[in-house]
């Protein structure tokens, strides 16, 4: 369990005009993401035009907070010395189907395990879960793991090794 | 239809390369080793420093090394072209595709093409400054700004976890594990034990990998590149001017600049985010050389992590999509196998430089003259024995003969090199090059 082990104070937030509203809704616990008032599309991070139809006419849509662990990485080693207490961490790339787009591009976001490397893997569902900056600085949007439910394909990279250790 | 590339083939050359020796400490300033390798590489040319009017260089972030106009002034040159760009990994063969673009047009005439980075004692990639004895600083507040603002906050900052991700992912879709990791770094590691100036060369064996210490799962320390001080150059000319100088001149046949997929900012946003840049620009690389990869005699893919080049091998067709893995395995990328990969040892063992490496390494042992063990490899003497310090790749033609155990009384050079950059799936180069 990592939460609380982060100090977030040693990191200094600077939004700018595209990410301020992405931010300030993380604040009040929101997860949302760019969408095109004009055509639908969805992306994340927040960018100042639709990537597919080049609209500046832009809303935010509010995920569900719920997704699926496309890729992950645990750190054991960080060069920031804001996590260097909460080594060895996860941070997981995570894909959220509420976000998806006709045209196959999917919505993803990095973001803290908070339960670490033991419910890591590809294809874990994890819902958010928000970290707070000390004094009210700022809040991140983290992950927690759900139960995976029966017969989804999970793949872990330990699992991977003992397998390709035993004897054949 | 797919265009048919720069148009230029062989109509350039490298015809010096030089670098200064890869340190942990070099207790210089990057201008300094910048004019050493820019001069080492005129002389290895035989060209006056003088003839050099055009330099071109790149910075990773901002201030990690000097620029032209400084260079310019130490060398006491004038040049009719300066390029100095923002990247890392992605920007050298950018670079040489710009000096032959503007030699082309008649902007100038000889370029010499560097980099210089006190990657260790200076600014180290992912900003942590180096210390020597005395206490740790006080940790100051990291600034999280732009692309940063979703990175920096969750954790993620420095090379080894950005690419952990694809990496991971890799692994994942193909059913591979860090052993085949392994299996490429004990290999590029053999070819380091016989470089000289390599960071590293002391021989590593399968449990070595697997024993050495997590950085960013699924890499372990040594999964990931060097980090040193070193600057390196490359001296580019038209083949005209080539005839008649020092070495044997080494064509580049075509490549491909800084090229992108469609979301190289956020590359873990694409859908299958290790398919990369070099999927898009296979056929213009090798249609541009007028070749294919079955004529390739030597290849240096780049290796920020042993992954990279797993990826990279199927991008260009070396191997079948999902097949890169295994192909690094079997001893295929081993100095004698069937691809020999980042014969220097790449920047796994060799040192880090951005990847101006790979060129220099390429341009020697294409011109026969790698500098490895033997005494007489400025002129071209090598024993072609491993067990004797031989680090002189053959000729693919000489080494299938010499696997199948027929006697090659007079081994030659290889005759082409493949070399591609960049560092992940989102953007990168290819140069390649022809004795």
């Amino acid at each position: 369990m990592v939460q609380g082990a982060v100090d977030y104070s040693l990191i200094a937030l600077q939004p700018d005009p595209d990410s301020q509203e992405f931010w300030a809704a993380a604040r009040e616990q929101r997860l949302v993401v760019r969408a095109c008032a004009d055509c639908g599309q969805r992306w994340y991070p927040p960018a100042p035009l639709c990537p597919r139809c080049r609209s500046f006419d832009l809303e935010w849509h509010e995920a569900e907070g719920r997704g699926v662990i496309a890729s992950y990485v645990v750190v054991a080693h960080s060069v920031l010395p804001a996590f260097r207490p909460a080594a060895p961490y996860v941070v997981a790339l995570v894909e959220l189907p509420d976000c998806a787009n006709e045209d196959g591009e999917p919505v993803r976001l990095a973001g803290l395990l908070l339960d670490g490397e033991d419910a890591a893997g590809v294809g874990v569902a994890v819902e958010v879960a928000w970290e707070e900056a000390p004094d009210g600085a700022y809040t991140v949007p983290a992950w927690r793991a759900l139960e995976t439910p029966e017969g989804a394909a999970v793949w872990r990279l330990d699992a991977e090794l003992e397998r390709s250790e035993a004897p054949a | 239809m797919v265009r048919s590339g720069p148009g230029l083939r062989d109509r350039y050359c490298i015809v010096g390369v030089g670098e200064t020796e890869y340190s942990r400490w070099s207790g210089r300033t990057t201008l300094s080793m910048a004019c050493e390798a820019i001069v080492t590489a005129a002389a290895d040319a035989g060209i006056a420093v003088d003839e050099i009017d055009g330099l071109a260089s790149h910075q990773a972030t901002a201030g990690d090394s000097c620029g032209n106009a400084e260079v310019s002034s130490a060398l006491g040159i004038r040049t009719n072209m300066g390029v100095d760009i923002l990247g890392g990994g992605n920007s050298i063969g950018q670079l040489v595709a710009q000096s032959i673009a503007l030699i082309e047009a008649g902007y100038c005439e000889t370029v010499a093409v560097w980099r210089s980075m006190n990657g260790r004692s200076g600014l180290r990639m992912g900003g942590g400054a180096a210390t020597r004895g005395g206490e740790a600083p006080r940790p100051q507040p990291v600034a999280a700004t732009g692309r940063g603002q979703y990175q920096v906050p969750f954790g993620i900052r420095g090379a080894p976890t950005i690419y952990a991700f694809e990496a991971m992912s890799y692994l994942q879709r193909y059913g591979y594990n860090t052993l085949h990791m392994a299996d490429l770094a004990v290999t590029q590691r053999f070819a380091a034990t016989l470089n000289p100036k390599a960071t590293r060369r002391e021989a590593i064996s399968v449990d070595d990998h697997q024993n050495s210490r997590w950085i960013a799962k699924p890499f372990r320390l040594l999964d990931c590149c060097q980090e040193n001080d070193v600057a390196g150059a490359l001296i580019v000319t038209s083949a005209e001017r080539a005839a008649d100088l020092e070495q044997p001149p080494v064509y580049i046949m075509g490549g491909c600049a800084r090229a992108s997929t469609h979301n190289p900012s956020w590359t873990w946003g694409r859908p299958d985010m290790t398919e990369g840049w070099g999927t898009y620009v296979r056929e213009r690389s090798f249609s541009s050389a007028g070749i294919g990869p079955e004529d390739v005699d030597i290849v240096t893919m780049y290796d920020n992590f042993t992954t990279t080049p797993m990826m990279y091998l199927e991008a260009f067709g070396f191997c079948g999509k999902g097949e890169g893995g295994d192909f690094v395995g079997g001893g295929r990328i081993h100095l004698d196998g069937e691809l020999p990969q980042n014969t220097n040892g790449g920047q796994l063992s060799e040192g880090y430089a951005h990847g101006i490496g790979y060129l220099i390494e390429s341009a020697r042992q294409l011109r026969g003259r790698t500098d490895d063990l033997c005494e007489g490899w400025r002129r071209g003497e090598h024993s072609h024995d491993r067990a004797r310090g031989c680090r002189q790749a053959l000729a693919r033609e000489d080494r299938r003969r010499r696997t199948r155990g027929e006697p090659v009384a007079h081994p030659s050079p290889p005759g082409v090199a493949f070399c591609a950059g960049g560092g992940g799936a989102q953007q990168g180069w290819t140069v390649v090059l022809r004795r």
